[in-house]
């Protein structure tokens, strides 16, 4: 006969304090970034009898089995996927917005406009010196928005540039920890305290990286995680305990972004490195359409300025100079060099063919469309990325919620936990009393 | 052991999602009550947002054709006012010349109403070198200073362009600004071109030095001042529908001015009534979710358990 009493009510108590022990840990993590309830799994501790004693009873009461981290892999790698995919979408659509700023309220469209309207006002009038220090004044304004405009197209470029050398930067700290996690993972016993906290931050560092970048898990069998970015087909970020550092590199051209890792070229295809790639390659776009419409304007009111005479009778010259709107700026400040009249004119000739010729150069160049439609392209971008971003988030919130809701802790089952294992430890108390007792009852014999 | 109940962070998560979701709403209906405009930014609405610049657009520059119909209205008033004097004068000459060519004058007489006619003539001279509202010629088409020139004999010749030039009304609507002195001045007399400034001239200079027949000079001047006083009405007509046209494409600007206000009212403002009742209801939606976070939040087993 094997079985002790005491020794039953004492493992009791014990299973009854670490299943305690581990209610408190879900109650005082209830609100932690990243934590996974555990819950004890308990077996029981009995032997069979040995030979001859197969009628032998042999109890030894309970054991922990092991600490049970509540994760499902799954939901935890659609709130990865889910969470990049919404990070590259908000970090695209911050982008763009920023894009649409700097083009809508630099007030470029209005400058064409008035410069469009003080040109057919000069018309009431070419030999008004007024109206002409109008049309200069408002071409001047006109240079100046586009400046404007261009230098805030560019500081928005450098922001996003900063930002994501910065997105950089992070993942490869977060590879490097997962690195060291990996390693440590390795090594950690089955089931132990220490192994769960590991898991924990290996899925939290994971779901750290997915917000700068795609990520693609393969879980292997001691736990260690290998991260590849790009897809499934793509660069490996850590392996084991390796991290190859991911690099980034701005074209000096168009200020796009490349990445490679170990030498080798890679496309996150989401989280907000590839957001702020994407505004980037947009941002091009449009400071291409902005110099385009700069550079034809001056064009235009060049060529018309070169085939007339200004006030004073003479051959006119060049009214803008520079070819990009960040450079366009006024050839002159005199209102009487602006070429209203033909060639050979004489001084003071209120002939406007020439001013007439260069309406209807700009009606057709419209300038002023060219940059409604830039305004219209940029603002419509933005606001079908909204949608996909709004649709991507609420996906994401959702996926959130739900390994929230399996993994998380609920305050309500862990008070009942509590009651129900305190219960258990009295229970396993009561054991040993009765223990006593009998034994009690056994010495008392005379 | 798997449990599916609710975390404690999903119910927190959760509310606060809803609740933040719901306070955004509000707050943008808000935005756009106090603005009265549904579009803070172009993104907001790209295609309404681009209606609205062009319309804008359309407005800056009809406010620009209402500065230059004004101009132009201007100086085709100054014309038309100008004309009748011309014609005031003309019809004096006329009366002076029907005295002229009364057979019982002396030559003394005549020479007398000769002078006056000269004196008539200096005056017709600088009312055909008038200027505009901006100080430019009045009846010298494109020229920028004096439509006629007086010679040391004092013979009046044309300097002024062929033609005044066309102003933009707007919608592709021009219109000629003014009119030059031939047309105002020069008729056919007979078949022989002749203007009105060389009737007056030739006809003091015959009544005042003339050689031949003073009295058959003046009958033939009276014909020809008729005929050139035609001719001025006939300007001033041309005027008048000028001026006309200038009213109607005004209108049409107003009308069109009054549809684009319509237009950008129906693209980028808001229905008071539909926003403020929408409000109303998500702030009704928004108070009750508060309130049943309270309370929900509030239900915790710990407060049961003693």
């Amino acid at each position: 006969m094997a079985s002790d009493l005491l020794g039953i009510g004492k493992s009791g108590a014990i299973a009854a304090r670490i299943a305690l022990d581990v209610t408190a840990q879900n109650i005082t993590n209830a609100s932690t970034d990243g934590y996974i309830r555990r819950s004890v799994q308990l077996a029981e501790a009995s032997a069979s009898g040995g030979y001859g004693r197969v009628g032998d009873v042999s109890l030894s009461g309970v054991r922990l089995d092991k600490v049970v981290r509540n994760a499902d892999m799954f939901r935890q790698s659609e709130v990865r996927r889910t969470g990049a995919d919404a990070a590259r979408a908000e970090a695209e659509v911050t982008g763009l917005q920023n894009i649409e700023d700097s083009l809508e309220q630099s007030g470029v469209y209005n400058a064409v406009v008035a410069f469009e309207g003080s040109l057919q006002q000069l018309a009431s009038d070419p030999i008004d010196t007024s109206l002409r220090a109008s049309v200069v004044e408002t071409a001047r304004t006109m240079t100046r928005t586009m400046n404007i405009a261009a230098q805030s197209l560019d500081q928005a470029g450098q922001g996003l540039q900063f930002e994501a050398t910065d997105g950089v930067n992070q993942v490869n700290t977060l590879a490097a920890e997962l690195a060291r996690v990996n390693l440590r993972l390795a090594r950690a016993a089955d089931a132990s305290s220490d192994q769960t906290t590991l898991l924990d931050q290996r899925d939290s560092l994971l779901e750290k990286l997915s917000q700068y970048t795609d990520v693609t898990t393969t879980i292997s069998a001691d736990d260690t995680v290998t991260v590849k970015v790009g897809g499934p087909s793509g660069e490996t970020l850590v392996a084991g305990g390796t991290a190859t550092p991911l690099a980034m590199a701005i074209s000096p051209t168009d200020g796009t972004l490349s990445f490679t890792i170990g030498g080798n070229a890679v496309t996150p295809l989401g989280g907000s490195l590839a957001g702020k790639a994407q505004a980037l390659v947009k941002l091009d776009e449009i400071r291409t359409g902005l110099d385009d419409i700069a550079k034809t304007l001056a064009d235009t009111v060049n060529a018309a300025q070169a085939t007339g005479d200004d006030l004073a009778g003479n051959p006119a010259t060049a009214m803008f100079t520079g070819t990009t709107a960040a450079t366009i700026g006024l050839a002159f400040n005199d209102g009487t060099k602006i070429a209203t009249a033909p060639l050979n004119s004489g001084p003071d000739s209120r002939d406007q063919t020439n001013l007439a010729a260069l309406q209807t150069a700009l009606g057709n160049l419209d300038p002023a469309g060219k940059t409604d439609a830039l305004i219209f392209n940029i603002s419509s971008a933005v606001q079908g990325r909204t949608v996909t971003r709004d649709a991507l988030e609420s996906i994401a919130t959702t996926a959130k919620i739900t390994l929230s809701a399996q993994a998380g802790v609920s305050l309500d089952n862990e008070a009942a936990n509590l009651v129900r294992y305190q219960q258990a430890f009295q229970a396993s108390g009561r054991i040993m009393q009765v223990a006593q007792d009998t034994f009690n009852s056994i010495l008392s014999l005379k | 052991m798997t449990s599916i109940s609710t975390s404690t962070a999903a119910f927190y998560d959760r509310s606060t999602t809803d609740i933040a979701s719901l306070r955004k709403r509000a707050e943008t209906l808000q935005q756009q009550i106090g603005g009265g405009n549904r579009l803070s930014r172009s993104s907001d609405d790209p295609v309404a947002a681009s209606r609205l610049r062009m319309l804008q657009r359309s407005d800056s520059l009809s406010q620009i054709d209402d500065t230059n119909a004004g101009r132009a209205n201007a100086d085709l008033t100054l014309a038309d006012s100008a004309l009748s004097t011309f014609a005031d004068y003309i019809t004096r000459a006329k009366d002076l010349s029907t005295q002229a060519a009364n057979g019982t004058l002396t030559v003394e007489q005549r020479a007398g109403i000769g002078y006056e006619l000269q004196q008539i003539y200096g005056n017709l001279i600088s009312l055909a070198n008038s200027r505009d509202s901006n100080g430019h010629s009045l009846f010298g088409g494109e020229a920028p200073g004096d439509a006629y020139s007086v010679d040391a004999s004092g013979n009046a010749t044309y300097i002024g362009t062929a033609s005044s030039g066309d102003l933009a009304l707007g919608d592709g609507q021009k219109i000629t600004r003014g009119m030059t002195g031939p047309e105002i001045l020069n008729f056919d007399l007979n078949g022989t071109p002749t203007n009105l400034l060389a009737v007056v001239k030739g006809l003091a200079d015959d009544l005042q030095t003339g050689t031949g027949d003073r009295q058959q000079a003046a009958s033939d001047g009276m014909t020809a001042l008729a005929k050139g006083l035609d001719t001025i009405t006939t300007a001033q007509t041309v005027i008048g529908s000028r001026l006309n046209w200038i009213e109607l494409t005004g209108d049409r600007r107003t009308n069109l001015g009054e549809l684009r206000a319509t237009e950008e009212d129906k693209v980028g403002g808001i229905d008071l009534a539909t926003s403020i009742s929408e409000l109303q209801q998500t702030m009704t939606v928004l108070e009750a979710s508060q309130a049943s976070f309270s309370k929900l939040s509030g239900l915790s087993l710990f407060n049961m358990l003693n």
